[in-house]
């Protein structure tokens, strides 16, 4: 690696370091397992150094990054359809959706916190993706209507509309299961 | 103030986009309903929840790799695995079995005579998830699953397609893939799934009736 190498990796480095974990959460919201999020963020790092004399110039690059993240996922989704492959323990089935809890401080809390997430997880499973990730990015990682606006195209009414729909069939389904 | 009028409002007084009065007079509602303060509580169970929905965190060092990795790859013009990979390890043996409705089914194998091929009942334009367990001794990168479709059997979301790809990596242990079949005609027929790794392939029958 030459020195004109080497400064666009500090540039590139700087430039992204900052929203890194923003961006890996985006990836995992988008794909649902963790190896798919890492070489989907990987794949979009490779993109965006590419970009980089575009990437200087603008003025918010997390947000920049995040709609390049989006646009590829949304352009690979067909060919490698979107999954939800599921490591599980020996003996949990049927399947708990989630590869840790936070918080460890309680066993009994975490028992039923526990089972409220798979069900929830069960749950965001039968939205369609369009909800999924709308009710994701907003009440998960709490992204601003008018961000999801920015990364999408979509207009801010649509979003909304998808995240009511999207919490009202949660809400449904959720009860139907005895959650709430 | 009717619960159907919280309900309405739910999710706006829940992000708190309402405007001061409204806000204050479903405040003063909620403390006096018991439906709807129960209604509220649940929903901050949910959103508490949805809050909390975790994201596994990648290896302390993963995000520095992947900076480094991202101005190699790219400088070497070398593409992602995410869109093409190359395959490394070797396929357990005694990969795959199917667990239909929660309820683990024998490991079917090619050589199975119809009658040993576990099968599932759909009802026809009625989804049902049909759950894929592979065990695997190790870790797997870069497996290629393809699940065969008969004919007027449909994955939700992927309607009209036949055959499709997902390229994935399995842990050690047991991995589950649900799928969400729908029966779009009452044909039937034999749903293949092969797990393609390194050199090496598997497939697995199942029979999907429709009633």
């Amino acid at each position: 690696m030459d020195n004109s190498d080497q400064n666009r990796s500090v540039t590139f480095e700087r430039l992204l370091k900052p929203h890194l974990e923003r961006l890996y959460r985006f990836a995992y919201r988008l794909t649902g397992s963790k190896a798919e999020a890492e070489d989907l963020f990987q794949d979009v790092l490779a993109k965006l150094f590419d970009k980089l004399d575009d990437l200087v110039k603008v003025e918010e690059p997390g947000s920049w990054a995040s709609r390049v993240l989006y646009n590829h996922f949304i352009d690979n989704q067909r060919r490698f359809a979107r999954q939800r492959l599921i490591s599980v323990d020996e003996g949990q089935l049927p399947p708990g959706g989630v590869d840790s809890i936070p918080g460890a401080d309680s066993p009994e809390h975490n028992a039923e916190r526990l089972d409220d997430i798979v069900r929830l997880d069960k749950a965001l499973a039968e939205l369609s993706d369009e909800h999924r990730i709308v009710v994701l990015l907003h009440d998960s990682e709490g992204y601003k209507l008018k961000e999801i606006q920015e990364i999408t195209g979509d207009p801010v009414g649509t979003i909304k509309s998808r995240l009511h729909r999207a919490r009202a069939r949660l809400r449904e389904l959720l009860s139907a299961g005895g959650t709430f | 103030m009717s619960d159907t009028h919280l309900n309405k409002q739910l999710d706006d007084y829940m992000d708190g986009t309402l405007d001061d009065a409204e806000t204050l007079a479903l405040d003063a509602h909620v403390d006096s309903c018991n439906t709807c303060r129960q209604t509220v509580e649940s929903e901050q169970h949910l959103r508490g929840l949805l809050k909390d929905f975790p994201v596994p965190a990648p290896d302390t060092a993963y995000f520095d790799q992947a900076l480094a990795k991202a101005s190699h790859v790219s400088t070497n013009g070398q593409r992602n695995r995410w869109v093409m990979t190359g395959f490394g390890g070797a396929i357990a043996a005694g990969l795959v079995a199917w667990v239909i409705g929660g309820v683990l089914l024998q490991t079917p194998d090619p050589t199975d005579t119809a009658a040993d091929i576990p099968g599932v009942t759909m009802v026809l334009e009625e989804p049902r998830t049909v759950n894929l367990v592979f065990s695997s001794a190790t870790a797997l990168d870069g497996a290629v699953l393809t699940v065969n479709l008969p004919a007027g059997i449909e994955i939700e979301g992927f309607e009209g397609l036949q055959e499709i790809t997902w390229m994935t990596s399995l842990q050690a242990g047991k991995n589950i893939l649900p799928l969400r079949l729908i029966a779009t005609t009452s044909q039937g027929g034999e749903l293949l799934a092969r797990l393609d790794h390194d050199d090496r392939d598997r497939t697995f029958r199942i029979r999907v009736s429709v009633s």
